[in-house]
């Protein structure tokens, strides 16, 4: 599976995580995120509207994402987190982390 | 599973395209000329099974299997080799290692397809054989073979690993003050690899603990260090694991933990039970992350459970997981069991809408005695 990414600027993108992130695609978003990172994207915004499954390897995907661009001051937000990702955002306390927001455009806002 | 990839080698277009039409109904099909072009394709994508013809322009099927008799990434790869009739004397003169059949031409092609999902099916079991033997050792190497047997305690652990499993670690240590040192983890990832990290990293925590506890019993203190570990190691790079140690003095009752994203401590009383609230950010996420103590007083009777995600992330009826709450709730009834870890799970599994745990479990219980309790 694909993960559909929205460019919004020369630094943010936005994208649609789709139903599940686990360890079945998480080397695909490895994929489509590192792609936009060699282009300079700085700032990723996660749509987690629809997403009903994240497990340890997906979540641990975004770490991925996370410790690449953190050097370079890059910030991953979580926006319209649903209640299944919630859950292991608040166990792994990564909430300290990643930024949430109720929409998307939101996050934009604060990031811009 | 992912698709099969079978490399077709053959100079007749006829032939070739034939093949790939039929094989391409079930696994996905390469196709080369000749041996060199094998090699090439090869070279590229390493394919489940070959199926090649022998008299061919450039390089003929012996030489290619020869040459991929002669490198170590190539030489398990099946083969079959398609003869004509004319190639019979050649065949029977060099009876070749490697080659797992020869099918005559003009062949039957159910008999065929029927000999290549044989030959893949013995693959694929061979394959998960060996996986399942790596992650059983696996396993066994990242959890000690006892658990300490302290007076006025009674402290056991349950593991078990399942196909789906993946990084779940457990260690103790004794300190210089006979108090213990305890460790509960998940590397995160699934399957072998997951396993692989645990297991490297579990034996970069074994290996620095004892330099780490000459200088302090904090707990909070050595997951700092552990965190920064995984910082400075290239081999531990994008490593992330959830992580709880626990400092355990039987002489003062206390038990002081730091928790570093893990699945938080139950706290058991019978018929109660809380939630053992603090913890921090999860390992290898931030280089400075902080983390902080916090002392629990074990009073007499009272039990501390520890385990991992596979007993949390149970799904319930409703379509739920099983929860923080839940666990609490079935650690509730399992207090004063003769066998408090079978009847946690048990009590769990009802709860829930399986009949049995499909992830690692991991389960640690530790209880002080109560006052009418023989401490031997």
């Amino acid at each position: 599976m694909s993960f559909d990414v929205e460019t919004r600027s020369s630094e943010t993108v936005v994208v649609r995580m789709g139903e599940a992130l686990d360890f079945r695609n998480a080397d695909d978003f490895k994929e489509a995120f590192q792609e936009h990172v060699e282009d300079g994207v700085r700032n990723f915004i996660l749509d987690f509207s629809e997403t009903e499954v994240l497990d340890s390897t997906g979540l641990g995907s975004i770490f991925s994402l996370y410790r690449e661009i953190s050097p370079d001051d890059g910030k991953v937000a979580f926006a319209e987190v649903s209640r299944p990702v919630q859950v292991v955002v608040q166990l792994t306390r990564t909430y300290k982390v990643f930024r949430q927001f109720p929409t998307v455009e939101e996050a934009e806002e604060a990031l811009a | 599973m992912s698709e099969h990839v079978i490399l077709i080698v053959e100079d007749d277009s006829t032939v070739r395209e034939l093949l790939k039409y039929r094989l391409g109904k079930h696994y996905s099909v390469l196709t080369a000329t000749n041996g060199e072009e094998a090699l090439e394709k090869i070279e590229e994508q390493i394919p489940d099974l070959i199926i090649s013809d022998i008299m061919m322009p450039e390089m003929d099927g012996f030489t290619l299997q020869s040459t991929l008799q002669s490198d170590k990434n190539t030489r398990v790869i099946p083969f079959i080799f398609l003869t004509a009739r004319a190639d019979e004397p050649a065949r029977e003169e060099g009876a070749r290692t490697g080659v797992d059949d020869y099918i005559t031409k003009p062949f039957d092609m159910e008999q065929l397809l029927s000999r290549v999902e044989r030959l893949l099916e013995r693959v694929d079991m061979y394959q998960s054989q060996l996986d399942a033997e790596i992650g059983r050792d696996f396993s066994n190497r990242l959890l000690p073979d006892h658990v300490p047997d302290v007076e006025g305690y009674d402290f056991r652990f349950f593991s078990e690993a399942r196909k789906q499993g993946g990084g779940d670690l457990f260690d103790w240590t004794e300190t210089h003050e006979d108090t213990y040192f305890l460790t509960i983890g998940d590397v995160m990832g699934k399957g072998l690899q997951a396993k692989f990290y645990a297991f490297s990293f579990l034996s970069y925590v074994r290996g620095t603990l004892h330099t780490l506890l000459e200088e302090s019993t904090s707990p909070a203190t050595v997951m700092s260090e552990i965190n920064g570990m995984l910082f400075d190691d290239e081999v531990l790079d994008d490593t992330f694991a959830s992580f709880l140690l626990m400092h355990w003095d039987p002489h003062s009752h206390t038990l002081t933990y730091a928790n570093a994203g893990h699945c938080r401590p139950v706290i058991v009383g019978p018929d109660t039970s809380r939630i053992a609230e603090h913890s921090d950010l999860i390992l290898g996420l931030e280089a400075d992350a902080s983390f902080s103590d916090v002392t629990l007083d074990m009073t007499p009777d009272m039990a501390l459970l520890a385990y991992t995600d596979g007993l949390m992330e149970l799904p319930t009826p409703t379509g739920d997981f099983l929860g923080e709450d839940g666990v609490g709730a079935a650690a509730a009834e399992a207090h004063g069991s003769d066998d408090p870890i079978e009847a946690l799970h048990e009590a769990a599994l009802s709860k829930s809408a399986e009949e049995d745990f499909q992830d690692d479990l991991l389960t640690v219980w530790l209880r002080r005695l109560g006052p009418d309790e023989n401490g031997d």
